[in-house]
């Protein structure tokens, strides 16, 4: 499997889809080799059972991102051959969105083994269909690997559907597969008090709590917008934003001219462990993304029993049934998130049911599933691909 | 974070300055991006203070590299 991101490298969803998938195919017995970036603090090489994790140096500096992002699939390239001499060529590659298409694709002839590709995300929805020479690359990478995979899997309905039209792909060629999460993680003891005293929520405050990258796509300043309606209906409250990105100064900026930038933490990024401890000691988790090809972290609130406002795009959409388990609003729409976030926090057996479905909903998400049905698309890639 | 904060700490990433082993001299950062060291140190001060990059000596000469929150925030743009 290659991917650009790894625990502990998290830039967004991908790596959690990665460690969750890699983990659960290598607990049902098979062998799996994850290529991955390196990354401060985190070894080159490492091993639980049959799960094989090598992390690569980029030796060669480059000029700019979209190149180095080349340079780095020609050193997993070399990493791949130098695998395949020591353990046997494998018998799937497996590329994560178009970061490692170029490294996917020589692989796949160089070794003569079944290519199968995940969506995660389009440059097109994540660019808001920009025109750049960058995003022009980009998009020809992803129609690239969607071509000479041999089976597509999309995270979503809704991103299924869009790389169907986008590529022009065969119906019977792309199959849908959602991330999961693992339940475990979220039981055991949480120290609440601890969590929530050191994302300064005083005692008798409710938590509002977002997570994900400080990133436009987020929305997180249409919640910091919402924030001061939500103060006044519910004073005794705080908001803690968990994560870091290029919008943080900008954000911290709005919460200013909001006039609750006293009442708003930003966490930063936080450890999987503290992630856990802050979900499951909130009242709410909001999720106010522009767009949103699956939303992982939707799913980790309701598996941490709390309920969820989300804004109704994409995956999110198809995760969350309105007022069953996590209320929808429309996107870039403060007032909708204030007042969906209000009726949570002050209808107390209304958010408890809301948090009991989610976390019931949370429990068909297993990363087990997502295996199973991963292997079937390997299975059925190794079936239609020849090579001449 | 303004778009020349944004520009250092992706240059940083892809020049592979990652660790305090390969951390750049902040002279010869300066000289890649064409500007003067005086113009690019208070940029790297903020930085440094938001925690994205810290700096070490090597051979004598100040020299910068990314933290792993750097790595993840010059990352997160294109994921």
């Amino acid at each position: 499997m290659l991917s650009w991101e790894y625990p502990p490298r998290i830039i967004g969803g991908l790596a959690r889809h990665v460690e969750g998938l890699s983990s659960a195919l290598a607990s049902s017995g098979n062998e799996v080799h994850v290529i991955t970036l390196d990354f401060p603090g985190a070894p080159y090489e490492e091993r639980e059972g049959s799960l094989y994790i090598h992390r690569v140096p980029v030796s060669v500096p480059a000029p700019t991102f979209h190149s180095w992002v080349l340079l780095f699939n020609h050193f997993f390239e070399k990493r791949a051959g130098q695998l395949a001499h020591e353990f046997g060529a494998p018998d799937i590659l497996h590329i994560h969105d178009w970061l490692t298409v170029p490294a996917g694709v020589a692989s796949k002839h160089l070794l003569r083994t079944p290519l199968v590709m995940t969506f995660h995300s389009t440059e097109a929805s994540r660019s808001l269909n920009s025109q750049s020479t960058e995003s022009a690359m980009v998009e020809g990478l992803e129609w690239w690997g969607s071509f000479e995979a041999a089976r597509v899997i999309a995270v979503s309905g809704w991103m299924r559907a869009e790389v169907l039209g986008r590529f022009k792909l065969p119906e019977e060629k792309v199959e849908q597969i959602p991330n999961a999460v693992e339940p475990l993680k979220f039981e055991g003891p949480v120290d609440a008090k601890a969590a929530r005293t050191r994302w300064k929520v005083a005692e008798g405050q409710k938590m509002i709590t977002a997570v994900g990258r400080l990133t436009s796509q987020k929305g997180f300043d249409d919640l910091i917008r919402a924030y001061p309606a939500i103060r006044r209906a519910v004073p005794e409250s705080r908001l803690v934003i968990i994560g870091d990105g290029h919008m943080r100064a900008e954000l911290e900026t709005i919460a200013e001219q909001e006039h609750v930038r006293e009442d708003t933490t930003f966490a930063g990024f936080i450890s999987d462990g503290e992630l856990v401890a802050a979900l499951r000691s909130s009242d709410v988790v909001v999720v106010p993304s522009r767009f949103e090809p699956f939303g992982i972290i939707a799913l980790e609130g309701m598996a941490a029993r709390v309920p969820l406002v989300v804004s109704r795009v994409g995956g999110l959409a198809e995760i969350v049934e309105d007022s069953v388990d996590g209320i929808e609003v429309e996107p870039n729409n403060p007032s909708a998130i204030a007042a969906a976030t209000i009726k949570i926090l002050s209808d107390k057996e209304f958010a408890s049911r809301l948090a009991a479905r989610g976390e019931e909903k949370a429990k068909s998400y297993s990363w087990e599933n997502v295996a199973k049905k991963t292997l079937g698309v390997y299975q059925d890639a190794a079936r239609v691909t020849r090579f001449e | 974070m303004s778009e020349g904060s944004k520009r250092l700490l992706s240059t940083l990433m892809v020049l592979g300055a990652q660790s305090a082993e390969k951390a750049l001299p902040i002279e010869e950062f300066a000289m890649k991006l064409g500007i003067g060291v005086s113009e690019l140190q208070p940029d790297l001060d903020r930085l440094a203070e938001a925690g994205y990059v810290a700096t070490t000596r090597r051979g004598g000469s100040a020299s910068v590299y990314l933290t792993g929150t750097g790595v993840i925030t010059a990352s997160s743009a294109y994921s």
